[in-house]
């Protein structure tokens, strides 16, 4: 059984642990994004 | 003081506000997954009643009551609103509603996130139809009749503004997607409770979040290809424009690089939750869970590496025809691991045959017609004859409909008493079953056959020997549709009152979301419960 603290302490790691994955996955929609725009035009034709 | 506010907030949250206001701002899983289910069931009319007017005109051959023009509409509409506006969303009320109570988590990781995401979905489905409606009116000329994910770029570049409205609803339903993917992801690695390893999750979890990490790879390709087209139209780019140099096949590519993978987007939350309701239905445990997470992932790896087996006639090099060939038939191997541990679980099963089950089972038969006549399509020799023919048309209806909407059903059955508190009218839905299964083969497998003589597809009109297929599927079509409405008088009669359900509902149930009261209370596991 946690104490007070320890339920805080663990709360908190929960909130930073979400903002990093929220980020990191929003980054990474950004990214994949760019790169359909701005690479794959240059890319994709290869395969043809 | 402090414990007084504390009561405060606790007492606003038990009685959340009443009417309209609830709905608008809600952030509680349980109420977003019901909006989400709701609004799937309405847009599967929607789309289902634009049909019923395509098979009518289909019904005898030569133009009866539509235009060619308004045909084409109706067909993409229908398949827009299906996938994106029924299947998915409906999909997603489920993921909503059901797992923070699988993983034993008070909510979902972003509830404010999971009500804009939703409500981003009435506006997207107004926005689609809007162009339909007001060519009533005699402005603009009607929506994007370009078909479910607009890969003719030659048609897209020289369409109204329907394609314009279509693209903006691409671009939402991308926004309202990726974020409940987002949400998706971070509720299952960050808020489940002691206990509960990854490798302990319901099979719907470990689903969902393969089919989250595809949406949020497969999204943004659709939204870029859409924004490019966008470009094309009204800023002077030429991506796709040919006579400018652009590459029309670009499209095709990059359309499909989504589009292919939106299939197990449709399909994969279907097969997380069909061994729960096997199982339970068998009085086992679920069968083979390992190998079925793992194919689950296979399955989501190979569905990125397929997409030209779409564009086989498009003029690919024999090299490329070649790998998109095999890699597609590969995809068939994990997909059989999956078939082979649904049937080991009803093997020597002490079965009983509830409509949940019956969808069930329905759902295994269907799909896997629908798999093995997509093993045969990406031979390169047959499907020159069988590209943009009737037997595609009625191929992924076996695994849309026969997987997709016979899965939902089948989740919509097992879990209608855990909602609403009460059991549902168990002759009606078996009589349900029966009528949608029935009228289900009689409108697709005739389209099998018609596609086989030469049908082609997103054509309003055939030759005469061509009729009497024509004239048993639209028959069936049309009897498919009115046995749905069996399902809403079900539904609501549910939801008004019948036998109570009790917590555990089905007899052979297991997981968390079974340990709790039916209806759940309002807030659930406030406090993470300890699993073993």
């Amino acid at each position: 059984m946690m104490n007070e603290p320890e339920v805080m302490n663990e709360h908190e790691k929960r909130e930073r642990r979400t903002v990093q994955l929220v980020v990191a996955l929003m980054l990474f929609v950004a990214f994949i994004y760019a790169v359909t725009f701005f690479k794959l035009p240059l890319w994709l034709p290869a395969l043809q | 003081m402090a414990t007084a506010t504390t009561t405060a907030v606790h007492d606003q949250h038990e009685h959340p506000p009443a009417g309209i206001m609830r709905w608008l701002t809600t952030t509680n899983h349980k109420d977003l997954g019901i909006l989400y289910m709701s609004f799937g069931a309405i847009m599967f009319f929607i789309g289902g009643a634009f049909i019923v007017a395509v098979r009518a005109e289909l019904l005898l051959p030569g133009l009866q009551l539509l235009s060619p023009g308004m045909y084409n509409q109706l067909f993409t509409l229908h398949a827009l609103i299906m996938v994106f506006g029924a299947i998915m969303p409906f999909a997603t009320g489920l993921n909503n509603y059901l797992i923070p109570l699988m993983i034993g988590a008070p909510d979902m990781a972003l509830p404010r996130v999971n009500n804009w995401g939703f409500w981003i979905l009435p506006f997207a489905a107004t926005l689609l139809l809007t162009p339909f409606l007001l060519q009533f009116s005699g402005v603009g000329s009607g929506a994007t009749g370009a078909g479910w994910i607009m890969h003719n770029a030659s048609l897209d570049l020289q369409s109204g503004i329907g394609i314009d409205f279509a693209i903006f609803t691409i671009h939402l339903l991308g926004l309202s997607s990726i974020t409940g993917a987002i949400n998706v992801v971070v509720t299952v690695l960050n808020m489940r409770a002691p206990g509960i390893s990854l490798m302990k999750m319901p099979l719907f979890v470990w689903a969902w979040l393969i089919t989250a990490f595809m949406l949020i790879l497969a999204m943004p390709v659709f939204s870029a290809a859409a924004t490019m087209l966008l470009t094309d139209r009204h800023f002077g780019t030429h991506f796709f424009d040919a006579a400018n140099g652009g590459d029309p096949i670009l499209l095709q590519h990059l359309i499909w690089f989504f589009g292919h993978p939106e299939v197990y987007i449709v399909l994969l939350p279907a097969w997380g939750l069909i061994p729960h309701i096997l199982a339970t239905f068998s009085r086992k445990p679920v069968y083979g869970y390992r190998a079925q997470v793992y194919a689950l992932w296979t399955i989501c790896f190979l569905s990125f590496i397929v997409w030209s087996h779409h564009m086989l006639t498009s003029g690919l090099p024999l090299a490329a025809e070649v790998y998109f060939m095999y890699s597609t038939m590969a995809v068939s191997i994990p997909t059989s691991v999956l078939v082979f541990c649904w049937l080991g679980a009803i093997w020597r099963g002490a079965m009983t045959f509830e409509t949940p089950m019956l969808f069930a089972l329905g759902f295994v038969a269907h799909f896997g017609m629908g798999a093995l006549t997509g093993l045969i399509l990406p031979a390169v020799a047959v499907n020159a004859q069988y590209h943009n023919s009737y037997v595609i048309v009625s191929h992924f209806h076996y695994t849309f409909f026969g997987g997709g909407i016979f899965g939902m059903m089948a989740a919509a059955y097992y879990w209608l008493p855990k909602f609403t508190g009460h059991m549902f009218d168990e002759k009606l839905g078996r009589l349900h079953f029966w009528l949608t299964t029935i009228f289900f083969n009689m409108t697709f497998i005739p389209q099998w056959f018609a596609g086989l003589d030469g049908m082609p597809r997103h054509v309003a009109d055939y030759p005469l020997k061509l009729s009497a297929a024509n004239l048993v599927s639209s028959a069936g079509a049309f009897l498919l549709g009115l046995a749905q409405l069996l399902l809403v008088y079900i539904v609501v009669k549910c939801v008004r009152g019948g036998p109570k359900a009790t917590g555990q509902v089905w007899e052979g149930a297991q997981g968390l979301e079974f340990t709790l009261p039916s209806p759940p209370p309002y807030h659930t596991f406030e406090t993470p419960p300890e699993v073993k």
